[in-house]
This record gives C-alpha cells, structure tokens and sequence, in this order.
C-alpha cells in the first residue's frame, strides 16, 4: 500500500526556476527508500515539498491518500511525514532534552513522552549522558542523533533524513547508518538522501535515481548497487567525490 | 539630579544615587526594550514604530487618567490587553504579505518607518502636539531610604517592569507556547519541522511585544512629559539599547538597558543633563566599533 505519492510535482524556491521538474512517484508502508542523484538533482527540494517547506507549483503530493501539498509544516508532521533537514536544525541553545521535548511538540500526552524519550535512549544512549548539555556544543555525530532523536519523539510514520552523513567523520557516518538500518528493519518507512551512494543504498530496498528534477531510475537497491551502467553512470563518479571528500580537510569527529 | 547636595554628601553616596536613580529607570527602559527585541527575535523584525506606540499608550494613560480618573498602574490593565489586539492586527495586517521576502528585514524597516509616520500624524492631529503628563498624586513623592531619596514613582515603576518581565520570563521558560516563541527565535525551520505553527507564534510575540510597548506607556505617561513627536527620541534610545545588548536577546536587552541608564544618568551629573542622551549614541558607535554582535548577541545569522 502506497504511503506517500508524489504525483507530477514541480516544485523551486522563491521566483527560481523549477528545480523538480515533474516527478511522480510512490513510497510503500513499512519500507526504506533512497534518493540518489548528482548534485542539484532535486532530491532535498523533494524532501522540502513534502515535508510543507515548500509548495509545490503543480502536481499533488499525497500522504495516505489525503492531499498534504502546499499544507503547513506542522500539518504536514501532525499527519506523520517528519523531516530531517541536512544542517540538523537542532535549538542550539537549547539542553538535549529540551530538544527532544520540542520534537514531541505535538505531543500533549507527559506520559507518552517520558516512554518515547527513553525509547530513544535506547537507540541513542550517548544522548541520555549528555542530557543537560546545550546541543550548539555537541560534536557532529551526536547532534546528528540528536536530530535523528528529535524526529523519533513523534513517532512518525515516514521519516525522511536529508544526507545524515554529511560532514560527519567515517567512522562517525557508520555509526549513523548502523542506526538507519536499525530502523530500516523495525519498518520505519524511511526515505533517505544520501551522498555516500553506496552506504545508502546498502541500508535501503528501494532506490530512486533523480537527475535534474527528474525521476530517471527507480529500482531496487541492491540491483542499482550491481548494476555496471549505473555504477558507472552514476556511482562511479560519487564514489570518487565521496573519496575526495574523505580525504579533505576540516571534517568534523 | 541632586547635583546641589553634592557638598554634604560624600562622593560615593553621591555616586551611589546617581545608580540607583539610573537603576530605577533602567527597569522601565528593560520593559520598553524587552517588547522590541523580542519582534527582532522571533520574526527578525526592526519594529521603528514602537517608540510610537508607546506614546499612542501614553495617551490612552492620560485618558484614563482625565476622564474616569484612573490611576496609571491601573490603565495597565487596559493598555497591555489593548496593545496586544493591535499587535495582533498590525501583525496580520501587514507583515504575512512580505514574509517571503529575500530582504525581509530591511523591508521590515521600511514597513515599521511609514508605520510610525502615520501614526505619529494621527496622533498629532487628533491631540495636537502639547507637552503632556499624566499627574498622580506620589508623581512627585520620594522616600528618604539613610541617604538615599528615592522618587516613588519611579521606584513603583521599576516594580511593575519588573514583575511584568519576570511574568515574560515565566511564559517564555514554562509554558508550552513559550517553548515554541524560544524554538522559534533560535531557529525557524527546526521550529516549523518539529511541529510548531510559525505563523501564530509570530502573530502572538508581536502582540506580547506591543502589549510590553502598552505597559510602558501606561508608566512613561508620568515619568516623561510626552507628546506624538517625542517617540523619534524614545525608538533612537531603545535601538540603542537593544544593540548594546544584542539584537534579539531579551537577557542583553535587560543589560544593555540597565547598564546604559546608569551611565546616561552619570553622564548627566558629570556633564549636564543635555548631554544624556549622547550616552546611547555613544555607546551605540562603540560596540558597533568593538563587537558588532552585541552583549549577549551572536554573529550575524541569515535569514
């Protein structure tokens, strides 16, 4: 059963030009999903439109069958669709525990978010020791979990997870995707973008391959992952920008 | 200020009622700047039009005050509930139709200039522009405290501010629309994806900060003589304050106001009362020179 279809959408920022260029496609209950694609693909702009950050121009984004495009964000979240931006988007000044009472905003029930803030001190236990520390002076990693903590206080029924890798330290980056696959096999539905192709797709059923805004390839992940042409299409060239970036300077641990 | 018992008096307890005198008007400067750090805080807005609405509360005190003969503490009652309806409305009226604007900001000034100039000509055209001023009985009472004479009016001024932002402090801090104003300043996109309606967050801070602009009206109305022109020089001395503080930070706001009342009020005693407001300007210039970011501010954020 289709949880999320995107049907048609075209979606920019501002007066821009259109930056997904009509993409229609459907997200099933229960499974993880990985946006790929060059940069300037248009796979955070997807995100951005579901989650209500962005209208769509035309096309209809549907959750459940129900319209959410163009809906205000905490409408689009009350329905269940969370987002995690790519720069975290923590309340810097705020404790980790404030910031996970803010992600049960919605929330009302004390006793619902006493449970769930241990559940995710369960997947997350660096979080319950650093409980009153300001979440502007966490590492990357941890405000990563964070983050990732954050959404997981809603209990959303599709996640979606704007490049969780991102800056972070490879070491640092399995340890975030050890947590992906975990909710991965809890059947979260998940959709993932991800820079590092191939740790993405390892984690995810279902690949889609987005290229300037629009919808080229969709397939299993594993057949994407062994696929020679898009390996080297496609693949190839991240692995090589993936291994650029490893190498570089001024990453955070 | 009581610069003719100088000779009796030694120089710390001179020097020491020249702070005091400065701390009590620094807790009504807090209250007035409160209110506009607050709308640069959650919404990033640079309200000039606050100094007018102030005045615009004055009246509403003086009103009070000649017609049913209430006192200006009470005319509280009606000026922060009534402030914050217009708030609310200037609010909706004006700011959604620019919110997705690149320049938000700057057009936030524009926006709140001609909002002060129209008001401004209302107000002289409806009351003329005469010097006014509500006149309790204690305006002019002092208590004797050793030393030390201390005005009550202003002394029950500072109370009330204080109370009034102890009472901000608590709503912000320990109720559940108060998390989301503070989520809300320190980051507007985590604040909408964890669930929080920017929009009506928005809609109430500006109310809060007019309904903080309509209290300290009601308490300025004795405190200075006032009339529709005389919010130029109340804005220019609380951008000052809000500044020296940091942009959006209600703590530096506290401070900045504190600190500079008690250094416009030494000034004045060392140098005469014309040179008082300087004090602001000059403060302005230097931590615009030393640290830009303000007191208690952080670097520049976009957006």
């Amino acid at each position: 059963m289709a949880t999320l279809q995107l049907q048609d959408v075209r979606s920019g920022y501002g007066y821009g030009p259109d930056i997904l260029n009509g993409v229609s496609l459907e997200v099933e209950t229960g499974k993880a999903y990985c946006i790929i694609g060059p940069n300037g693909a248009g796979k955070s702009t997807l995100l951005k439109t579901v989650a209500g950050l962005l209208k769509p121009r035309t096309g209809q984004v549907l959750f459940d069958e129900t319209p959410i495009g163009g809906m205000r964000p905490d409408l689009v979240l009350a329905a269940g669709v969370c987002y995690v931006p790519q720069d975290r988007s923590l309340f810097p000044e705020m404790s980790v525990r404030e910031n996970l009472v803010m992600g049960a905003f919605l929330e009302t029930d004390k006793t619902v978010v006493a449970e769930r803030m241990d559940r995710v001190f369960e997947m997350f236990p660096v979080l319950e020791d650093r409980l009153n520390q300001r979440a502007g002076t966490m590492s990357g990693g941890e405000q990563q979990m964070l983050a990732l903590g954050r959404a997981l206080m809603i209990e959303p029924r599709l996640l979606m997870i704007d490049e969780p890798s991102l800056g972070l330290a490879p070491q640092i980056a399995d340890q975030i995707f050890d947590i992906i696959r975990r909710l991965a096999e809890l059947d979260m539905t998940l959709l993932l973008v991800e820079q590092n192709v191939i740790r993405g797709l390892e984690c995810t059923d279902w690949a889609f391959l987005l290229d300037l805004g629009e919808l080229r390839i969709e397939a299993p992940s594993n057949e994407i992952l062994d696929d020679p042409r898009i390996r080297e299409l496609y693949l190839g060239r991240q692995k090589e920008t993936t291994w650029q970036r490893g190498t570089g300077v001024g990453e955070e641990s | 200020m009581a610069a003719g018992n100088r000779g009796r008096r030694g120089i710390v307890t001179h020097l020491l009622q020249v702070v005091i005198l400065g701390l009590l008007l620094g807790g009504v400067y807090a209250l007035m700047a409160s209110g506009l750090t607050l709308m640069f805080g959650v919404m990033r807005i640079v309200n000039l039009a606050h100094g007018v609405f102030i005045i615009a509360a004055c009246f509403v005190a003086f009103f009070l005050f000649q017609g049913p003969g209430w006192d200006p503490f009470v005319s509280i009652a009606v000026t922060m509930p009534l402030f914050f309806l217009i708030g609310v409305g200037v609010y909706t009226a004006l700011f959604p139709r620019i919110e997705g604007s690149a320049r938000f900001t700057e057009m936030t000034v524009l926006l709140t200039f001609a909002l002060a100039l129209i008001a401004e000509g209302l107000l002289s055209y409806f009351f003329t522009g005469t010097v006014r001023s509500t006149d309790p009985s204690y305006k002019t009472d002092a208590i004797l405290l050793g030393d030390f004479f201390i005005p009550t009016a202003q002394l029950l001024s500072s109370i009330t501010s204080l109370v009034l932002l102890i009472g901000l402090w608590a709503f912000l801090y320990f109720t559940r629309t108060g998390y989301a104003v503070r989520a809300t300043m320190q980051n507007r996109t985590a604040a909408q994806i964890v669930g929080v309606n920017v929009r009506r967050v928005s809609t109430i801070s500006f109310g809060i900060g007019m309904a903080l602009a309509g209290a300290s009206g009601s308490l300025i109305s004795f405190l200075f003589p006032f009339f529709p022109a005389r919010h130029w020089q109340w804005i220019a001395i609380l951008l000052a304050l809000i500044v020296l503080g940091g942009l959006g930070s209600l703590k530096g706001a506290v401070v900045g106001a504190l600190l500079l009342a008690v250094a416009a009020g030494i000034v004045s005693d060392q140098f005469g009362p014309t040179w008082s407001p300087m004090t602001f300007f000059g403060a302005l210039f230097l931590i615009l020179l030393i640290r830009p970011q303000g007191l208690f501010g952080h670097q520049a954020r976009v957006g």
